[in-house]
């Protein structure tokens, strides 16, 4: 009777063990899918840093603006736009579809990029 | 961005080509109206005085597209958000330079109409604002297109 009851707490325990370590393996898991892609463009000298990104699907990028003049991104697509970034403003945008995404700054067309979402 | 030639859009605006290109009439005709001016208070010479009054006639009229086109540009390229720092700072001063090239012509004409009364020389301080005014504005424009930044 006594070693039946050994025999249950052991198995019991190894039970728990091992539904813990699968239920973290599992949280580990989805917390890895599910961890946010980011990726920065820098606006600096009339230019986006990197000009071409290409990024996984559902990554997030931000643009920041280093330079000292005033500069947008609009999609050509005209998937997304910023408001007018002065110095150190950010925009971002979650690219959630697969494609190419050609975009430039409205004050200055001749600055122009493309992120690439696969 | 591609171009295409059929997109009024496209063609009028350009990469502001209009606005950029057409700023120059004003500065260069407003500036040469007020030199002749200085130098017909000067000399006292009508010749002079003439030059600059048609100058300074074709200048304010020239600023009519210019002031257009950069409205055109903020409303179509920007969307006619809320402009802020040097963006405000350029259209205040390019309104404000505007508006005294024309208060400069306005000065001009009301003596034209009455040709024993000779020009007033509280003009030419005024003048002289307006040309340091149209200086800083195309500064701005020149820092804003890329001309005079750092690329």
């Amino acid at each position: 009777m006594r070693k039946s009851v050994s025999t249950a707490v052991l198995l019991a325990t190894l039970g728990f063990g091992i539904a813990g370590l699968g239920g973290g393996t599992g949280t580990f898991t989805a917390r890895a899918q599910q961890k946010p892609e980011t990726a920065e463009v820098k606006i600096d000298n009339f230019s986006f840093g990197p000009s071409e990104l290409m990024v996984p699907v559902g990554t997030t990028i931000t643009w920041t603006n280093r330079d000292d003049i005033p500069h947008t991104v609009v999609s050509t697509d005209k998937l997304f736009k910023s408001k007018v970034l002065d110095t150190d403003e950010k925009f971002s945008f979650t690219f959630s579809k697969a494609g190419s995404y050609p975009y430039f700054c409205s004050i200055h067309p001749k600055m122009t990029g493309k992120v690439v979402a696969q | 961005m591609s171009v295409n030639p059929f997109d009024a859009r496209t063609v009028l605006l350009a990469k502001h080509a209009q606005h950029v290109v057409l700023i120059h009439f004003p500065i260069a005709l407003f500036t040469a109206a007020v030199a002749f001016d200085y130098f017909a208070q000067w000399a006292k010479s009508r010749t002079l005085a003439a030059a600059a009054y048609f100058n300074l006639l074709l200048a304010a009229v020239s600023t009519v597209p210019v002031v257009a086109t950069g409205l055109a540009a903020w409303q179509w390229a920007l969307e006619g958000q809320k402009l802020k720092g040097i963006l405000l700072m350029h259209l205040v001063l390019g309104c404000l330079s505007s508006a005294l090239i024309w208060f400069v012509l306005w000065i001009h004409l009301r003596i034209r109409r009455h040709p024993d009364e000779s020009l007033p020389k509280y003009r030419l301080p005024i003048e002289a604002v307006a040309v340091l005014l149209v200086g800083l504005t195309g500064h701005l424009g020149g820092f804003l297109s890329g001309v005079n930044g750092p690329g």
